[in-house]
């Protein structure tokens, strides 16, 4: 799939834009605070209708103007729609195929994004909360259902943690309640844990031989998956709602005491392994930053095996940080079959023909020329 | 300011009611102006007898003018059979069908620690003296298909499970009369899981 046109009015420091993409792979140059990645933030919301730089939407709106508008064309295969998202101060709107869409899982999914910025290196070293984002929006992006469960799980676990508060402060000391939210609990945190499992294995099949790759077959790249409670990934819906059921019937005291639900697929982790060491505490900057980038090159096989097409992949800002092997093994990957979008303040020192035949854009102060 | 006051207050008062902004406020004010006298009398009436004359009755909760309910009095209904609601509306909604034959019990309400509602700010406490006074077979739980009607439905249910009464849900599924392609996935999951023999 692939963006066609895109049009920005009123967004950050694009007071109004109309412009039309190749294909392949499109290059956007510019100085520092020009608005290179105000263009890779436009295109991402446009996927998600969120930003991956703020939860402020506010934001996203030039300042003094009422409301910021992006709209794209999108081709998919031989179809070819727009998308629309509208933020403004009264809320946002998102519109497929003209057509407005009150549920987010109705939306996210028309367009497959996958976005490597320099923050992306926190996907290894930062906090958990952090992979757990991760996990949900790119299983989100492939299985809009997923965002379904995930919403009703949410609600469930701060009706429960509502409860276990009040009875930490023996406000309440209603067993059969929290019995009955516990149950609906593990309900969905049962759906949640069995599709992250099948998520994880693929991208394990698609992360291990493009790291070895990438690292010059020098790297084995594991990814494990730390759960509060002890189950085998092959484990099916039933069973881990056995085991939820026991270890939540374990817990009971504790976390009353503590007056918050302690375990749930909202307290796990993922941890990435190279070469049996724990990368978050024992890799380098550059093994951090080439697992981080193997994950995210895993996911866009992943979108592709799934969606069955390729998904528009942003490179903010991260070419000029990757040695020149890094470098070439990424292009190479993309050639040809990926629509990318490059943003770097210069191309001089980065000789690949990738780059050589790709659209050049110069942005500034909100403005492009071709 | 541009208004005198009695339709100033006028206004402010319709506000109030849900589904009117300050513009339809405006609107109805002035055609209360209008109206006839008398008609204008009878509307008040109508408003102060609305809260004045009606209660919630004693048994069952529905709201009624006379207590215990009509629905309650009529020894023609079954009364092993109770069905637990969370609105008066809903009432209403299963009289309207006329297949059902038994009584009520409304909750006002579904429980939500959230929101800091539990189960004794809700009917329940009442509902569980009546399983203990009357004879009652079976109690349908038609409480909300949302996250704390289930919690609510599955929360009396265990309360009165060991007594021995039989609790049954309802069933969720597609609208009658509906075609299949406009359901949600969520619905029709839900339609799959309960579906029946032929």
């Amino acid at each position: 799939m692939h963006i066609e046109q895109l049009q920005l009015k009123n967004y950050r420091n694009y007071a109004q834009l109309d412009i039309r993409f190749d294909d392949k792979v499109n290059v956007i140059i510019g100085e520092n605070a020009q608005g290179k990645t105000n263009m890779m933030e436009a295109i991402y919301v446009l996927a998600f209708t969120k930003s991956h730089r703020t939860s402020k939407e506010k934001e996203l709106i030039m300042w003094d103007k009422e409301y910021a508008k992006i709209e794209g064309r999108i081709t998919k295969r031989t179809q070819t729609f727009p998308l629309e998202v509208v933020v403004s101060t009264k809320g946002k709107k998102a519109k497929l195929n003209h057509l407005e869409q009150r549920r987010l899982s109705d939306y996210i999914g028309a367009l497959n994004v996958v976005m490597f910025a320099p923050e992306d290196l926190t996907l290894v070293k930062g906090a958990p909360r952090i992979r757990r984002r991760f996990i949900d929006m790119e299983l989100g992006q492939i299985q809009p259902r997923y965002i379904y469960h995930l919403a009703q799980y949410q609600k469930v676990l701060k009706q429960r943690n509502h409860l276990l508060k009040q009875m930490q402060r023996r406000n309440s000391t209603d067993m059969t309640m929290l019995q009955v939210l516990t149950d609906q609990l593990i309900e969905h945190a049962a759906t949640l844990l069995e599709r992250r499992f099948i998520f994880l294995e693929m991208l394990r099949e698609w992360a291990s031989p493009i790291h070895r790759g990438i690292s010059r077959e020098l790297e084995t790249l594991e990814i494990k998956y730390n759960s509060t409670i002890e189950v085998s990934e092959e484990a099916n819906k039933e069973k881990i709602e056995t085991i939820y059921l026991n270890k939540f019937h374990e817990m009971k005291d504790k976390e009353i005491d503590r007056g918050t639900t302690l375990i749930g697929p909202h307290r796990d982790d993922l941890v990435f392994y190279v070469n049996g060491k724990d990368v978050q505490t024992y890799g380098s900057q550059g093994q951090q930053r080439t697992t981080a980038l193997s994950v995210k090159l895993a996911e866009i096989e992943l979108i592709y095996k799934e969606v069955g097409e390729y998904p528009i992949l942003l490179l903010d800002d991260v070419l000029s940080e990757l040695d020149d092997f890094r470098q070439s093994h990424l292009l190479n990957t993309i050639q040809g079959k990926v629509q990318t979008f490059v943003s770097t303040t210069s191309v001089d020192g980065i000789n690949h023909e990738t780059l050589r035949k790709a659209e050049m854009f110069h942005v500034e102060s909100g403005k492009i020329d071709t | 300011m541009y208004y005198p006051e009695p339709i100033s207050k006028l206004i402010d008062s319709f506000t109030k009611l849900p589904g009117i902004g300050p513009k339809t406020a405006v609107r109805l004010a002035f055609f209360v102006l209008n109206m006839k006298d008398d008609d204008v009398l009878g509307f008040a009436n109508a408003l102060v007898n609305a809260k004045r004359e009606l209660t919630h009755c004693s048994i069952c909760g529905h709201i009624t003018d006379q207590d215990p309910c009509s629905i309650c009095q009529d020894t023609s209904r079954d009364s092993s059979i109770i069905c637990v609601v969370q609105d008066p509306k809903d009432v209403i909604a299963m009289e309207k069908m006329k297949e059902y034959n038994g009584k009520y019990h409304v909750l006002h309400g579904a429980i939500s620690p959230m929101d800091g509602i539990g189960p004794e700010d809700i009917n329940v406490p009442d509902l569980l003296n009546r399983l203990k006074d009357e004879e009652v077979e079976e109690l349908i739980l038609a409480t909300n298909p949302n996250i704390e009607g289930e919690a609510t439905a599955m929360y009396i249910s265990r309360l009165v499970k060991p007594s021995g009464v039989r609790t049954t849900r309802i069933a969720h599924g597609l609208p009658v009369g509906g075609d299949l392609e406009y359901a949600d996935e969520v619905t029709l999951s839900k339609a799959l899981e309960g579906r029946r023999d032929l």
